[in-house]
């Protein structure tokens, strides 16, 4: 069976859903349910104990057949990040956590000094580390040496919806890597998280494309049949791009020729 | 008399918000709300981050003379005690309101440096963000504030037009203008992560002020990159004093501003107060606005006893109960978010937070 490894968790689905900008928990949580998503992303600053209405965690964590993945989206340091993914790890007990370090609130772009040192501290201390990245082949190597499960290098910015405007790059991460690359950020369509797939891609993480959609649960939907399409299309061997017509008799025939 | 930065005037920096603002804008006003919408929804999704405010004191040092709590009033003035502000913040927390902004008038003997710091460690003890919107302090006061849990600083220059400044306020420490337009780069130097900005409209060319604080907001984001900013768009309202503004701002126009620097800014909070009527942020709730108040009381406390009869800085326009305005919300598919922010994430930002200028960059790059 073609399952996407991440430590010692295997997962038939390689949706991964975000949970942030739904109108509200209960379409969320249908859109999680049409997804098939086993494997879902919250942001331990939506985790709220006091007041049920206005929790996440609760809701997500009733799903059967649904791991939760805390992020960090919040933090602007390791020394945050890290304290962050210990007290997730107190509330969900799930052994993931997404490091999410965005310093700059205005285009929350990952920082990668940062991501890497909480990456490397965490991983040490036994987190299965999914880190958030922009897509550079360097830094996901440097992230996979120091015991990452997976490498998120981000299509586009957050929430842009500007797709995998660094397709080349995540092609290059893919390449080198031994670990699986998850697309995390600026998908907008599913023919998108099919190309991602393609590509070879482990798996595709979308939230805003779904929670903004005007049917949530339907464009879940649609996103893991794409996801799964691009995955059996990878499997099955792309044929090769070529810039000119192969011509059927072929052109060099004369060579070695006895006149 | 200091003078005011080069970046305060630099037109290049505002052109493109300047054409949106124009009242010879080619861009219809039901253009501008659309773009409007298409962005907040890309970028903030179908959520509504809810604050609310607590007055501590209304005791005030200044002169302002727009407001209900200046020190020539003869408003009833009165402080929370600690016991009285723990009161307070449980009375909030039942109504599920777990973002606070503390406010105080200017500093005072009764309202002072230590009081305020005293107030934000009681509110961090129970509420997940706790912001403040108080006087302007030192870099060390503001770096204290950080270490007891406070996250945003809201400061707003009221208007940026110096003339104007002066003669509205007439007495007390905030009559310094470069003072206070330094104060929120103080606060993000004393590691604090988020500051709001803005102008009271109605005490000054709306649209002029409008372009000023844009260039404040950029200005201090070329420097404070990992800043947290907010803007927002306080209309004067019938104040305690009966100060009538002199540059009224119409609805069609607050509302051509909010599209308009949600159009210039995708990625900035905007904020909309309970001074706009319940119709207002409604309609603006899916247009541009990403944080708004609930359930706000401009008087000293008011959450505990709800029977208290003195008067507030201003009247509050929108007066529904926290329940009544997220039905409002999710009737028009907006999820209203209490808790938005962890507290594993607060203390004084990292030595870092500053960019490391360049020595030969003195102007803004383009």
């Amino acid at each position: 069976m073609d399952l996407l490894q991440l430590g010692s968790h295997s997962f038939s689905s390689r949706l991964i859903l975000g949970t942030g900008k739904f109108s509200s928990a209960a379409v969320m949580l249908q859109a999680v349910r049409a997804s098939g998503a086993q494997l879902v992303t919250v942001a331990l600053r939506r985790f709220n104990r006091e007041q049920a209405e206005d929790d996440l965690f609760g809701p997500l964590s009733a799903i059967e057949g649904v791991t939760l993945m805390p992020n960090t989206s919040g933090a602007s340091t390791a020394a945050e990040a890290v304290r962050a993914a210990h007290i997730a790890r107190e509330l969900s007990g799930s052994p993931f956590i997404k490091v999410e370090i965005h310093p700059n609130p205005q285009h929350l772009m990952p920082d990668p000094i940062e991501t890497f040192e909480a990456a490397r501290i965490l991983a040490k201390e036994g987190f299965l580390v999914m880190p958030y990245i922009t897509a550079d082949p360097v830094l996901a190597k440097r992230l996979e040496e120091v015991g990452c499960a997976a490498v998120m290098p981000l299509g586009s910015a957050i929430g842009s919806g500007q797709g995998l405007a660094s397709a080349a790059m995540i092609e290059l991460i893919i390449r080198e890597s031994s670990i699986p690359v998850i697309v995390d950020a600026g998908l907008r369509s599913p023919s998108e998280a099919a190309h991602a797939m393609e590509m070879g891609c482990g798996a595709v993480l979308v939230n805003s494309a779904v929670a903004v959609a005007g049917n949530p649960p339907e464009m879940a939907e649609a996103f893991a049949e794409a996801v799964a399409a691009g995955r059996k299309a990878f499997r099955a061997g792309l044929m090769q791009k070529s810039g000119s017509a192969i011509a059927t008799s072929p052109l060099t025939a004369f060579l070695g020729v006895k006149a | 008399m200091k003078a005011s930065p080069d970046w305060l005037t630099d037109e290049r920096e505002t052109a493109a918000l300047a054409a949106m603002l124009s009242p010879h804008s080619p861009s219809s006003l039901e253009a501008l709300a659309a773009e409007s919408r298409t962005i907040t929804l890309r970028r903030f999704g179908r959520t509504m981050t809810l604050y609310a405010p607590l007055y501590l004191s209304n005791h005030c040092s200044s002169g302002c003379i727009y407001c209900g709590f200046a020190s020539d009033r003869k408003t009833l003035r009165h402080r929370l005690e600690p016991d009285e502000t723990s009161r307070e913040l449980t009375a909030m927390k039942k109504l599920g309101i777990s973002d606070v902004l503390l406010l105080t008038g200017e500093r005072t003997v009764a309202a002072d440096f230590d009081y305020l710091r005293r107030s934000v460690e009681i509110a961090a003890k129970t509420m997940q963000r706790v912001s403040v919107e108080a006087f302007p302090m030192s870099v060390n006061e503001y770096r204290a504030l950080a270490d007891c849990g406070c996250t945003g600083i809201t400061i707003y220059q009221e208007t940026y037009n110096r003339e104007r400044y002066e003669a509205l306020h007439r007495w007390g420490p905030k009559k310094d203008f470069i003072d206070r337009l330094e104060t929120p780069a103080r606060a993000l130097e004393g590691g604090i992560k988020n500051v709001g900005l803005g102008v009271l409209l109605g005490l000054s060319d709306p649209v002029e002020d409008a372009l000023s604080l844009y260039r404040h907001l950029r200005h201090l984001g070329r420097t404070w990159w990992r800043a947290g900013m907010s803007l927002s768009f306080p209309r004067m309202r019938p104040q305690t004093g009966g100060y009538e503004p002199p540059f009224a701002v119409d609805d069609h126009l607050l509302a051509r501003m909010i599209f308009a620097f949600r159009i210039a800014l995708p990625d900035t909070e905007l904020v909309l107060s309970t001074r706009e009527s319940a119709a207002y942020r409604d309609g603006m709730s899916s247009l541009g606005i990403t944080r708004m108040s609930i359930e706000s009381r401009t008087t000293v406390g008011g959450y505990h006893d709800t029977e208290k009869k003195e008067t507030g800085q201003f009247e509050i326009f929108d007066d529904r109960t926290a329940k009544e305005f997220c039905a409002a919300l999710r009737k028009q598919n907006i999820e209203p978010v209490f808790k938005n922010w962890e507290p594993a994430y607060n203390g004084p930002s990292s030595e870092q937070n500053r960019a490391t200028t360049h020595p030969l960059a003195t102007q803004p790059c383009h």
